[in-house]
């Protein structure tokens, strides 16, 4: 058995294991058959285990021969000759791959432990861990993608199980209503991401990273584009990546992302799923070096956002938005340390942050009996110092600052009244054209649709 | 442009508020106050009666207005009391013995011709009636086989007898036909018999028939609905803009007003979570609001947009919230005499922030920010400051352009008033289901006149869903209460009859002794220990053991108070470390306050600029905790114990002595005088029996509880109520040094009550979630009691194991195979778990409260339900007086126990907080549910899963006549107990006899059955079993094995 065949096995491996866990959980709940509780947390184990146990393997081998590229091909699975495209299925390991696929695997591997018991008896067990099972795989083909279309389809499972378990509780108002605004930021984001693959489809005539950043691997890779092509690709992945890692003017769904069962906060808005877009920004990489102009686009991203999600953090009163919106701080400063071309740096910040921030959420609710002790420990009440930002500012600006902050920053009432209103005035007016034509060409008032009462009129089971 | 502001601006349309009706508003407000939830802040837990504003009336009616007022299920659904009528925990008798309670005299009423009220009502409760909208009840009949088949209720008999009946009855009829009297019924059967083909009537088969029979029953039923002339219920109208226009638009204005509310709420009272607090906040709730808000540009949402002009113009003309509140009032149309109600509804749209706010404003003066004074004014005003904008705004782009705030109502309810809500198919269906379980013919029912089928249908309607569910409820209950009767009397009586056979081996002293708390998590530790050492004898007694105290540990930041709620503590205990250890305790106070002072910054830093940069790059160590603690909770959470060993305090003791002569909190001050520390131990031992010389051992334990556990925002809860969800380790402690001090004893002595010179007490502490148990002060015991103690200590390990796997049974987590040991293990890992939601099941399946001789209950298999009291009647007067003072405790604590459980099982996420898993907590004061909610108080679903709502029994040692005075003499309990919200009984131990109090009175109690199962222990009569357990009786040994 050569090494070429070790490393095609355990490759298989890492993307199969996550895809088997999904094809189980989703294939029995679809039937009607849902497995019982000790048999999907014994899945999720063994199999994240498995992809774990892979990874680690590849590692290994890898840094035992010195190769810092293995691809894995699996094929085209899309093939529309006329138009030149294929979706080519193809994952690499590399040193930006790999430590972010072990990452996933670990922190979704111990969340994956908590929920199991965290959820114990639950009604939403099997629907948690089918999104959870969902959202792994998600993470690892994204990690490994080495198209651009395999990437976009990890990218969208993420999102997917991100909405779906912000909704969790569906039977309760604000976490399908969060849930809803989620699923509308990430499609802005897709769409961005979309027309990126598109441009570079069209630029180099694949998908494929390699095509677009030469054969160097990462982050040695030089990207064979013009200067305006690298600019208008990397501002649509900008774009896309701000969407999914909760950037400004994308940031107010990050605290809405805490409607869901403690562990799934903690494991997707905490830590992996916020990070994907640094990520993003860090596999085009090469894109970045191209043009300058790019590059100060995102560093004022992350920066502002960086100062953004501190001042905002301080005001929280809540747990678990004060958290949100601390990682939201530390993914801006990532984002800066991407656009500095500071690369290794930036994927340690994101390892380690994720890890943190998992921990830390997942002990959000023995917050009381923490600070108890601390305050036991030190003797006297917990005091906070004011920073000094905050104290050089003048009195009258601080007022100000502080509605901004409690405010958020005003991005859900500014994106309400210049995107969402504004959108949704042209459709009504569509609709009203379209009625109107209609009414000209038939004669006749077009029939409205019938209003449809959410709510049951039944008063026999209250009083 | 507003046009509120514009109206009161230009027009000056509201006058100034007078002197007196801002008075009566003010009332007004603190009147509703009480019906916001009375929880405080949650790391100071204390249960009581959700329901405590509606306790005045009796609790039927109680849970009735309470619910409306809540919009709560005052009851479990039909459904699941069905389930339990299924599967026995209600039975059939039950129900039939509450209806004809309830009926009395009307039972035998006959309705019509269909039998008497009480076999019509039990049929209603027998046999599930469903019911739904008109078009539910439509697809039901069309697509459903319900026009088929007779239900599957239905007794085949009956289903038989009704078919041939009418099926002889066409063939009769319509075949060989004088029909002459049938007129206006040819319709219906003609149309049936086109439909069914008349003309193979003969050939037609058993389903066909069928089919026919049903066929026929709806259209009659259908026919005979709309002949009724009694009036359909109409739901009221609400009162509120914002039902109103949901109504109306589907537009939920209170969203976008809560979500300012919430966060500025959350702001306002924000206890340390933020490091960055509300400026200004020390001008209370209003101007607070005021200033923040004053020079907003941007609205906080589309909806609220002008409200700086708002702002700006209630500044400028120096508008206080009261008068702001009469004028946004006024300004909505709102009529005086809806008043109450309005501000009411308005408080309640967010009663748990409303409450809080209430509770940190009047009664949280210990908090480090407290809510000055007004702050619900504050609130209110503010909240109809904003409803009021965000209704107009609604209003204008949604509903009406042109409306006139003040009359929007008038125009909603003119527009809607005349949907009229009719109830014809739902009376048709209901029908039509009682029908095929009673057995009518469709023949009978064609003939009823309109009167009858009004007649009918008021006789069903007065047995509404609401009436059977509390009939129910009601059954339920009494299944409960008689099977405990029945085992109080049999076992009791067993007892007797074993003791006065081997009376002469009683009487000696036991070998020692154990005081525990009366909670019902102590009941099967002390039954465990009963069983393993039969020479001794185990009491309970409120878990503060009367020592009510503020109590500050050695590594403790601050005094908290260790004692009921209802007690205001005036002394102050300290625990100090032993003099020798001084100068390491003092070294290692030092490390513990750098290693928290270290802790504190990487905690705050991880969240700001720069210290969460340093922290992220070395991030990737937080790995090592995460994995570990959550892979292998218990092996961490030991590790994590031998580091804290290190800087722990040495040797301690609890500094009990005053110098000074008044109590305080100075360093003079701290402590009890020796006379005080007489009363304290003269009034404990007395109230539990032990009040002769000759009945002590020469050990007693007492001991104390609490409970440990991580990730828990609802740790408090699970504490000792009668220390205020506190735990009563110290409690504990210091009652056993108290009477071990000779002084005290002298005193005692002096008195005429002796504590021998032999006896010793020793304090500990159970930590009921791991049952481990802790042991004060040991250095100080008595080396001849040395001896004794290793035994003792012995023996509660094997007590502690038994109860750990006594506890395991209920856990679904938790094999039923496991062993003892395993068991035990098993409960030290829960409670290190943080994945763990439900560590222990805290007081979920209460439903008992005992008060008497432990002798008599002694070995009655009681499945952790039952509060124990210890109290002899014999040491008491005929009044009853030292029974007295134990109820005023006993009876309010335990009743508040219970009926927060009963409420927070029956409403979930009404009156509970719901589930645990998407809790945030927030401002350090309570939990939101997700990202932004109302602050939820009551328990959570994971920690009253298994709770079973029943009001608490008690079953209490004493003659009726003393109880009966009791009463009479205390208004606490009287509300309680002739308000029906507890259930009480008194026993005699002499005769078993039992009465129950029962419609305001004590009635003499027959037991159903006087055979209980008798096992040789408990493990015999629990193991294999996770669900409910009956009970049964233990057969004593007589020595320990």
């Amino acid at each position: 058995m050569n090494s070429d065949t070790v490393f095609h096995f355990s490759g298989v491996c890492v993307v199969a294991s996550p895809a088997l866990l999904f094809a189980i959980l989703g294939i029995t709940s679809l039937i009607g058959r849902p497995v019982g509780e000790r048999i999907i947390a014994r899945a999720t184990q063994t199999l994240v285990l498995i992809g774990l146990f892979a990874s680690m393997t590849i590692l290994g081998l890898m840094l035992s021969y010195g190769i810092r590229y293995v691809p894995i091909e699996l094929g085209n699975w899309v093939v529309i000759p006329e138009q030149h495209f294929h979706f080519h299925l193809k994952f690499i390991f590399d040193r930006l791959s790999i430590p972010f696929c072990i990452l996933s695997f670990i922190l979704c591997g111990t969340v994956g432990a908590f929920a199991s018991r965290y959820l114990h008896r639950d009604p939403g067990y099997n629907r948690f861990f089918v999104c959870y099972s969902i959202f792994l795989l998600g993470m690892v083909v994204s990690s490994l993608a080495g198209t651009i279309e395999t990437l976009f389809f990890g990218w969208e499972l993420v999102g997917l199980s991100s909405a779906l378990l912000v909704a969790f509780f569906h039977e309760k108002v604000n976490p399908v209503r969060n849930g809803m605004r989620i699923w509308t930021i990430y499609r802005i984001a897709d769409a961005a991401f979309l027309l990126a693959a598109l441009m570079l489809h069209h630029l180099t005539g694949a998908g494929d990273f390699v095509g677009l950043m030469g054969t160097g691997s990462w982050p040695d890779g030089h990207a064979t584009i013009t200067e305006q092509h690298a600019l208008i690709v990397g501002i649509l992945l900008l774009i896309a990546a701000a969407g999914k890692s909760a950037l400004v003017p994308f940031s107010s769904w990050l605290p809405r992302a805490m409607e869901g069962p403690t562990p799934s906060s903690a494991i997707f808005y905490g830590s992996l799923s916020v990070h994907l877009g640094a990520y993003l920004l860090l596999r085009v990489s090469p894109i970045l070096e191209l043009s300058l102009t790019l590059r100060i686009a995102v560093i004022l991203l992350g920066l502002i956002s960086a100062i953004y999600g501190t001042l905002v953090a301080r005001v929280q009163t809540d747990i678990k938005s004060a958290l949100a919106f601390a990682s939201l701080t530390q993914v801006g400063i990532i984002v800066v340390e991407i656009g500095c071309g500071l690369r290794y740096i930036a994927l340690i910040h994101i390892i380690g942050h994720a890890c943190l921030r998992t921990l830390q959420l997942l002990r959000a609710p023995t917050l009381l009996h923490d600070y108890h002790t601390l305050e036991n420990a030190i003797g006297s009440p917990l005091s906070h110092k004011k920073s000094i930002f905050i104290r050089v500012i003048p009195e009258q600006y601080r007022n100000r600052l502080y509605r901004f902050s409690l405010e958020r920053g005003y991005l859900d009432v500014l994106s309400d009244q210049f995107i969402v209103r504004p959108f949704i005035s042209l459709f009504c007016w569509c609709d009203n054209m379209e009625r109107r034509w209609n009414k000209l060409l038939t004669g006749n008032e077009s029939k409205k649709s019938d209003p449809i009462k959410t709510r049951s009129d039944s008063m026999e089971d209250y009083l | 442009m507003n046009q509120s502001a514009h109206q009161a601006s230009d027009q000056q349309t509201v006058p100034p508020v007078s002197e007196d009706d801002s008075v009566d508003l003010r009332h007004l407000i603190e009147h509703t106050a009480h019906y916001l939830p009375a929880q405080g802040p949650i790391t100071v837990f204390v249960h009581h009666n959700t329901l405590h504003a509606f306790e005045d009336l009796p609790f039927e009616e109680g849970v009735v207005a309470g619910g409306r007022t809540f919009g709560c299920h005052p009851f479990l659904s039909e459904d699941r009391y069905r389930k339990k009528l299924d599967n026995g925990r209600i039975r059939i008798q039950d129900l039939e013995a509450v209806l004809l309670d309830d009926l009395g005299e009307s039972s035998e009423i006959l309705i019509g011709g269909f039998g008497t009220r009480f076999a019509l009502r039990l049929a209603m409760l027998q046999f599930p009636l469903h019911s739904g909208p008109v078009s539910e009840l439509r697809w039901f009949i069309a697509q459903t086989d319900a026009l088929r088949h007779f239900r599957q209720e239905v007794d085949p008999v009956v289903r038989e007898q009704t078919i041939t009946a009418t099926r002889h009855w066409i063939m009769r009829e319509f075949l060989n036909g004088a029909s002459d009297n049938q007129q206006g019924h040819e319709q219906i059967l003609n149309s049936l018999f086109d439909q069914f083909g008349k003309s193979s009537i003969e050939k037609w088969n058993d389903r066909k028939w069928e089919a026919f029979v049903l066929h026929f029953l709806w259209r009659v039923c259908s026919t005979g609905a709309q002949k009724i002339n009694a009036p359909s219920k109409q739901p009221s109208q609400p009162l509120r803009h914002r039902d109103l226009l949901l109504r109306v638009t589907d537009m939920d204005t209170d969203l976008i007003v809560h979500d300012v509310l919430i966060r500025f709420c959350a702001a306002f009272l924000d206890q340390g979570i933020s490091s960055w607090s509300l400026p200004q906040r020390n001008l209370g709730f209003y101007h607070a609001f005021f200033q923040v808000y004053a020079d907003s540009r941007i609205s906080p949402a589309i909806e609220l947009k002008g409200l700086d002009r708002e702002i700006q113009r209630l500044e400028s003309s120096d508008t206080g919230p009261l008068e702001s509140i009469a004028e946004s009032l006024s300004l909505l149309g709102v009529t005086a005499d809806e008043r109450e109600a309005y501000i009411s509804q308005s408080l309640l749209a967010l009663r748990g922030w409303a409450g809080m706010l209430w509770q940190m404003e009047t009664n949280a003066e210990w908090m480090p920010q407290p809510a000055p004074a007004d702050t619900l004014i504050g609130f209110l005003a503010i909240r109809l400051i904003l409803d009021r904008l965000v209704i107009e705004h609604v209003m204008k782009h949604s509903y009406d352009e042109t409306g006139q705030l003040d009359s929007l109502r008038t125009a909603i309810l003119n527009q809607t008033g005349k949907q009229k809500f009719c109830q014809t198919s739902q009376r048709a269906f209901t029908i039509f289901q009682l029908a095929q379980v009673r057995g009518w013919n469709p023949e009978d029912l064609l003939h009823l006149s309109q009167t009858q089928w009004s007649t009918l249908i008021k006789e069903i309607e007065a047995f509404s869903s609401l009436e059977r569910r509390r009939i129910y409820h009601l059954a339920f209950e009494r299944k409960y209460r008689n099977e405990t009767l029945d085992a109080v009397s049999t076992h009791s009586s067993r007892l007797r009859i074993q003791q006065d056979q081997i009376n002469t081996s009683r009487l000696t002293a036991p070998a020692y002794q154990v005081v525990c708390c009366i909670d019902d998590r102590e009941e099967s530790f002390r039954r465990h220990l009963e069983e393993i050492a039969p020479e001794c004898e185990t009491f309970g007694i409120a878990g503060f053991f009367g020592v009510a105290m503020y109590y500050r540990g050695a590594a403790d930041a601050h005094f908290t108070p260790l004692c009921p709620v209802n007690i205001k503590p005036v002394h102050y205990v300290q625990e100090e470390t032993l003099h020798s250890f001084e100068q390491v305790s003092r070294r290692r106070a030092e490390t513990r306050r750098r290693i928290g002072r270290a802790i504190h910054q990487a905690h705050v830093g991880t969240r700001t600029f720069i210290g969460g940069f340093l922290t992220g790059i070395l991030g990737s160590l937080a790995a090592f905790p995460l994995v570990a603690r959550i892979l292998f909770p218990r092996t961490t959470a030991q590790v994590r114990r031998i580091f804290n060993r290190i800087v722990q305090p040495p040797g301690t003791q609890l500094r009990l002595e005053r110098i000074d002569s008044r109590p305080g909190s100075q360093e003079e001050q701290l402590g009890y005088s020796i006379e005080e520390m007489a009363v304290i131990v003269e009034g404990g031992l007395k109230a539990i029996g032990l009040s002769r010389s000759e009945l002590f051992s020469p050990l007693v334990v007492i001991c104390g509880h609490g409970s440990a556990s991580l990730n828990n925002p609802h740790k408090a809860a699970y504490d000792c109520g009668a220390c205020g969800g506190g735990r009563g380790g110290p409690n504990a402690r210091a009652f056993a040094q108290m009477a071990n001090d000779p002084r005290v004893r002298r005193i005692l002595a002096d008195r005429q009550f002796m504590i021998p010179d032999n006896s010793s007490f020793i304090g500990c502490y159970h930590n009921t979630c791991d049952d481990s148990v802790t042991w004060y002060d040991l250095d100080g015991l008595p080396s001849s009691q040395r001896k004794l103690f290793a035994k003792v200590e012995k023996q509660f390990n094997q007590a502690r194991a038994g109860s750990a796997h006594e506890r395991c049974r209920r856990f679904e987590s938790a094999e039923l195979a496991l062993s003892v040991n395993e068991a035990l293990r098993h409960v030290e890992g829960r409670a290190e778990d943080l994945s763990q939601t439900r560590p222990e099941c805290g007081h979920a399946t209460n439903a008992l409260c005992f008060v008497g001789r432990r002798k008599w209950s002694r070995g009655l298999f009681l499945d952790r339900r039952a509060f124990l009291t210890s109290y002899d009647p014999s040491q008491d007067d005929a009044d009853g007086s030292i029974l007295e003072r134990t109820l005023q405790a006993v009876i309010p604590v335990c009743a508040g126990i219970n009926l927060e459980y009963f409420f927070s099982y029956v409403d979930s996420f009404g009156y509970g907080c719901g589930t645990k898993l998407a809790h945030n907590i927030t401002s350090l004061l309570g939990v939101m549910d997700g990202a932004a909610s109302d602050l939820r108080p009551g328990l959570p679903l994971q920690m009253v899963e298994i709770h079973e709502p029943v009001r608490l029994l008690f079953v209490i040692e004493t003659t009726v006549d003393a109880m009966n005075r009791i009463i009479a003499d205390n208004q606490s309990i009287a509300r309680l107990v002739q308000g029906n919200w507890v259930q009480l009984a008194v026993f005699d131990v002499e005769t078993s006899q039992i009465h129950l109090f029962h419609r305001g009175r004590f009635q003499p109690y027959l037991p159903e059955t006087q055979e209980i199962p008798t096992v040789d222990s408990s493990i015999h009569w629990y193991r294999g079993w996770r669900d409910h357990l009956g009970f049964a009786s233990i057969r004593e040994h007589q020595t320990s094995p």
